[in-house]
């Protein structure tokens, strides 16, 4: 519980942005709402949203969404060799909160050890409670809602990854590899659209570091 | 917008998030992992975060700023030393907010 509080308070006034952005497009509460609470994929909702917006069909919105949730592939891959001993049945609720922060948050703790079933599911429950209550309150009140961004919130989740990318870098070769990573995402994100930077970037930059200290 | 298409397409992002998030990790996590391969996965979060943030602070909404008008990269330093210092993901996420709107608010 308490390593999911900060992506709470981050999730919170996102997922109020997502029900107030859906909801003035044409989503009713309930579609909001359900949408959060069973997708739980932040940018793939806002991109689905404004897609449908501009009039866009089923198989253009799900393909957009699906590549730009590509990378929870490659944060389930790297999660499972950690996860060998576990049930299917544990797994699932994992997996179905697996999301950029939970993903963070997990693998941070478990390589330091302090990870298990419980805390790990802790973290997907409160991360998946923040995203889906934002939503609803933002769906339920969209008028009412002031501008959440005077409260300075649309930094949280910036910050959360500022703190998650510190605590990744645990000696030398993962200075090297984030430096890669960084040029890498940079200089693809003038020519690739959406997350595709990210995907790019980190996998290649994996890649070099995984040959260089082979 | 018809309230089938959205329903659709709520399902249809549904199925799609929990194949890629629990095949990979039901089907890998029952295998044993080349040595290449798992060296490969280790270094996957810390680019990950590092991608992350290079898009998240350096051009918040996809837009470059400047290094020295961009709250986003400004608050970004203390953020890390807090982090550096409590190891407290709760308490780095709200100097970074504080920080944050201080940088916004001195940049005018």
């Amino acid at each position: 519980m308490r390593l999911g509080s900060p992506i709470f308070l981050g999730y919170l006034p996102i997922g109020a942005a997502f029900g107030i952005l859906a909801t003035t497009a044409g989503f009713s509460v309930a579609q909001a709402v359900a949408c959060s609470a069973l997708v739980l994929a932040g940018a793939g909702q806002f991109i689905a949203v404004n897609l449908l917006g501009a009039g866009a069909g089923l198989a253009t919105v799900v393909i957009a969404t699906t590549v730009v949730n590509l990378r929870y592939v490659l944060f389930s891959a790297t999660l499972s060799p950690y996860l060998r001993d576990m049930p299917l049945r544990r797994q699932l609720p994992l997996a179905f909160t697996l999301t950029d922060e939970t993903f963070g948050v997990n693998v941070t703790d478990l390589r330091a050890g302090t990870a298990d079933a419980r805390s790990m599911l802790g973290v997907g429950v409160v991360s998946w409670l923040g995203w889906t209550l934002g939503t609803a309150i933002g769906a339920g009140a969209a008028s009412s809602v002031g501008d959440p961004t005077r409260w300075g919130v649309e930094f949280a989740m910036p910050a959360m990854f500022v703190a998650l990318l510190v605590a990744q870098i645990t000696s030398r070769r993962y200075v090297v590899a984030a430096v890669v990573a960084a040029i890498l995402t940079a200089a693809c994100s003038f020519f690739l659209p959406g997350a595709w930077p990210v995907i790019v970037g980190a996998m290649g930059a994996a890649s070099v570091a995984a040959v260089v200290n082979r | 917008m018809s309230a089938s298409l959205v329903w659709g397409v709520v399902i249809g992002m549904t199925v799609v998030n929990i194949c890629f998030r629990l095949v990979p990790i039901a089907a890998m996590s029952r295998l044993s992992l080349p040595k290449p391969l798992e060296r490969w996965l280790s270094y996957v979060p810390a680019c990950v975060m590092a991608s992350i943030v290079v898009m998240e602070v350096l051009r918040p909404g996809g837009r470059w700023l400047a290094p020295l008008q961009n709250p986003y990269l400004l608050a970004a330093i203390p953020t890390a030393v807090v982090y550096r210092t409590t190891r407290s993901f709760l308490g780095a996420t709200l100097a970074g907010v504080a920080a944050f709107l201080a940088f916004r608010y001195l940049l005018g």
